[in-house]
């Protein structure tokens, strides 16, 4: 059973409208990250239009992306007190009237503040429910649940890169901008399908006292009630209890969480560079143009397989048990294939590498969010994955400028790739040492309640067998 | 079969009509100063093709050398092309030195229809063509640029980054018929261009049905103008929003059908549910008249 999870107080359904709910979140989930990626291909037309550079048009993407990891506080805080549904809807409601208005814009700012600033929140506000409505649904098939709707986001990517194409040359920007307004909002429909799950099925039969993570929960009515919790410091100031009921600040001192953060913000630095110069390294090696974009098909292909097979796999009963060693296995392997990269020499090569990345960034993007679930457990999920994207933000942000200086610097791709994959492998190696110990703790804590569990029984027993 | 790029840098000359330079009538200037190219290659094989790039009139010698292949003969004919059409007065008998053949020829490159593929030829198998051109503009999309009517619309074009900057730039557009190219000129709240060195901008604004068609943008060098085409459409706002309310409608009917669907599946929920709650009333009214049959009963046997 994984470890941090058990402190729901009723059985998830595994499947049934879980399923529903799962496509749902595989279009959310979908638009939330491929949208971003899809503009470039406006970009040009829109830097003569504006008569702007290409960074200042480049700056559209990364303000969108920005706002949407920036916004996952403000997603969690309403997922805690709404529920998913209605913040979906919302969420795909922005987005589609940002790029409407997007559409009459008169000049680039107005392209920053709609599609940047509020179709970021918007994206945001799908994104984040739809993960932790998946966590509400299922329990035991979780990994594949997770892996399923994470396979939106190149689903998605292949379908609206080459509509964005057609609809641009068909309406050019402004006409492409309304019309995919109008098909954004197909996230209500997304949204409409998360239904919150019904809580009142046959509660689990208690076998032992349900854990108790960390400090108080936000949940006030998911409390169990034999819970024993360590008393609440009284001199907490008003402000951060004041937060506290927002948003679980206390999951700062949850080991796990600390541990998921910390390798994830080095991680994030050298995640997405590789993809944004996979096209330009090509190039640069001589190899034309339409070889070059294949290469990044080839990588979506793969990539799309992967994610499913990889949340079957994580499902199993050998990984699930060990699964955050499955994910510091994906992170590591990404660095490796970063770091054996700049090998490839021929376009055989680069294919060849294509495919090992297309493997290890499907196997890293579809236990992304699994393992977080699996560390706090899906009632602090929302919270968590709230807290981990907005700091997450910078890294995701900086990492392709910062790589872009460093084949500025150099003249070089490889001092690039080289650099990605130590910024791989390290908190690979980082997540395997800490999820050893952490796995050792917990299992200890565990054995250490069964042990009171027991006691209390036999206590109980005997107090009752007295006359 | 290898091609480079070769660019002459013009040096000095005198023109008098610079300015007024049309590029499709040639001027008869005399007493013009030629600036002297020489281009010699080495045939590789027996087949290549070099591109030469020139914007000013030249004096251009092409040179030819090629190493003699087994047979070794010691003369051999040799002749130029234009167009791969016989030079006049072009054939000569080359003979071998320095286990080479060798072909010299000087053309006065003046006019725009000078500017054509030369070949020298060595017996009949090898030869070397010479592509004379202009610099020509770079990455012209050749799907239509699209734009709505009340809206501006920015037309570019660009010459590679490695080539001369042109004197000038046209900008013209064609009818209908495409035989009529009329230029446009600069005309405030309507037409803009904004001209840079390697690239030119033409701004159109309030743009109207009329305005689609094809523009040509021309880069104006002393030899030839390069020309590059671009096409308007413009289309009314009407278009994509017929299909913006197309996909809105579907994502209320299909949210109405979802939302509709569960709250018909919760109705039939409880149904089963309270279609239990009726039995145990019954039975509990059954109960009490049997308690009160039996207590009247008993009544009965007591009284």
């Amino acid at each position: 059973m994984p470890p941090a999870a058990s402190n729901l107080d009723y059985t998830p359904p595994d499947g049934g409208w879980g399923w529903a709910v799962v496509l749902g979140a595989f279009i959310s989930i979908g638009f939330s990250y491929a949208f971003p990626k899809s503009l470039t291909v406006f970009f040009k037309e829109i830097q003569a239009y504006f008569t702007v550079s290409y960074s200042e048009i480049a700056w559209l993407s990364s303000v969108m992306l920005a706002s949407m990891y920036a916004a996952g506080p403000i997603s969690s805080i309403l997922v805690n007190r709404y529920g998913s549904r209605p913040v979906v809807m919302v969420g795909g409601l922005m987005v589609s009237s940002a790029m409407v208005l997007s559409a009459f814009g008169t000049t680039i700012m107005h392209l920053y503040l709609c599609v940047g600033v509020i179709g970021g929140f918007g994206l945001a506000f799908n994104l984040q429910p739809s993960l932790t409505i998946i966590g509400t649904y299922f329990q035991v098939k979780r990994p594949i649940a997770n892996g399923l709707a994470m396979t939106g986001s190149p689903v998605v990517l292949f379908t609206l890169a080459p509509l964005n194409q057609f609809l641009f040359d068909t309406f050019g920007w402004r006409g492409s901008f309304l019309i995919l307004g109008s098909i954004i909002l197909n996230c209500c429909v997304a949204g409409s399908l998360m239904r919150p799950v019904n809580k009142k099925l046959k509660p689990r039969p208690e076998t032992e006292p349900l854990e108790c993570n960390g400090e108080a929960s936000e949940k006030a009515e998911a409390q169990p009630a034999n819970c024993s919790l360590p008393e609440e410091e009284p001199n907490e100031s008003s402000c951060w209890s004041c937060a506290q009921k927002f948003i679980d600040l206390s999951l700062f001192k949850h080991r796990g969480f600390m541990i998921y953060l910390v390798g994830n913000v080095v991680m994030f630095f050298g995640f997405f560079a590789p993809i944004v110069f996979l096209a330009p390294y090509a190039k640069d090696k001589g190899i034309d143009e339409y070889s070059a974009a294949f290469l990044l098909s080839i990588f979506a292909l793969v990539d799309m397989f992967v994610r499913p097979a990889t949340g079957l796999l994580g499902n199993t009963k050998w990984v699930r048990p060990r699964i955050q060693y499955f994910f510091s296995f994906a992170v590591s392997f990404n660095g490796v294939c970063h770091l054996l990269c700049p090998l490839a020499n021929s376009y055989a090569g680069l294919v060849v590498y294509a495919v090992f990345f297309g493997i290890a960034f499907g196997m890293v993007c579809a236990l992304l969010f699994e393992v977080l679930m699996d560390l706090v457990g899906p009632q602090r999920f929302s919270s968590a994955v709230g807290l981990v994207t907005i700091i997450e933000c910078a890294p995701v942000l900086l990492g392709p400028p910062i790589a872009g200086a460093l084949v500025d610097r150099f003249g070089e791709y490889k001092y690039m790739y080289y650099a990605s994959g130590v910024l791989m492998v390290v908190p690979g190696i980082f997540f395997f040492i800490m999820h050893y110990f952490n796995y050792k703790k917990l299992d200890e804590e565990e054995r250490q309640r069964q042990a009171d569990a027991m006691q209390m029984k036999t206590s109980a027993i005997e107090s009752l067998n007295e006359p | 079969m290898s091609a480079y790029w070769i660019l002459l840098l013009l040096i000095s000359y005198r023109d008098i009509s610079a300015t007024t330079f049309d590029a499709t009538t040639p001027t008869m200037v005399s007493n013009i100063t030629y600036t002297s190219a020489v281009m010699s290659v080495v045939l590789k094989g027996e087949n290549q093709t070099e591109n030469v790039q020139l914007l000013n009139r030249v004096r251009l010698e092409l040179d030819c050398t090629w190493a003699a292949n087994e047979n070794k003969q010691p003369n051999i004919t040799g002749y130029w092309t234009r167009d791969g059409d016989e030079i006049e007065d072009s054939r000569l008998t080359v003979p071998l030195q320095n286990e080479q053949y060798n072909l010299k020829r000087v053309f006065n490159i003046e006019h725009e229809e000078d500017l054509r593929k030369y070949s020298c030829v060595f017996g009949s198998q090898a030869q070397i063509q010479f592509i004379l051109t202009v610099p020509g503009i770079d990455h012209v999309p050749d799907k239509p640029i699209v734009s709505y009517i009340g809206d501006y619309v920015a037309l570019v074009c660009k010459i590679k980054d490695t080539a001369p900057k042109p004197d000038t730039w046209r900008w013209y557009k064609s009818n209908e018929t495409d035989k009529v190219r009329t230029d446009v000129l600069a005309e405030p709240g309507r037409y803009e261009i904004k001209n840079e060195d390697l690239k030119t901008t033409l701004v159109v604004y309030n743009l109207t049905k009329e305005d689609s068609g094809v523009y040509h943008c021309g880069a104006v060098y002393p030899l030839k103008t390069s020309v590059g085409e671009l096409t308007l459409n413009v289309l009314s706002f009407m278009e994509p929003l017929k299909i913006l309310f197309a996909i809105v409608a579907e994502v209320i009917i299909l949210v109405a059908a979802i939302l509709l669907f569960e709250k018909w599946q919760s109705k039939k929920k409880p149904r089963e549910e309270n279609g239990m709650n009726p039995l145990p009333t019954d039975e509990m009214m059954q109960e009490e008249s049997n308690s009160l049959g039996e207590s009247s009963a008993l009544r009965q046997r007591n009284v």
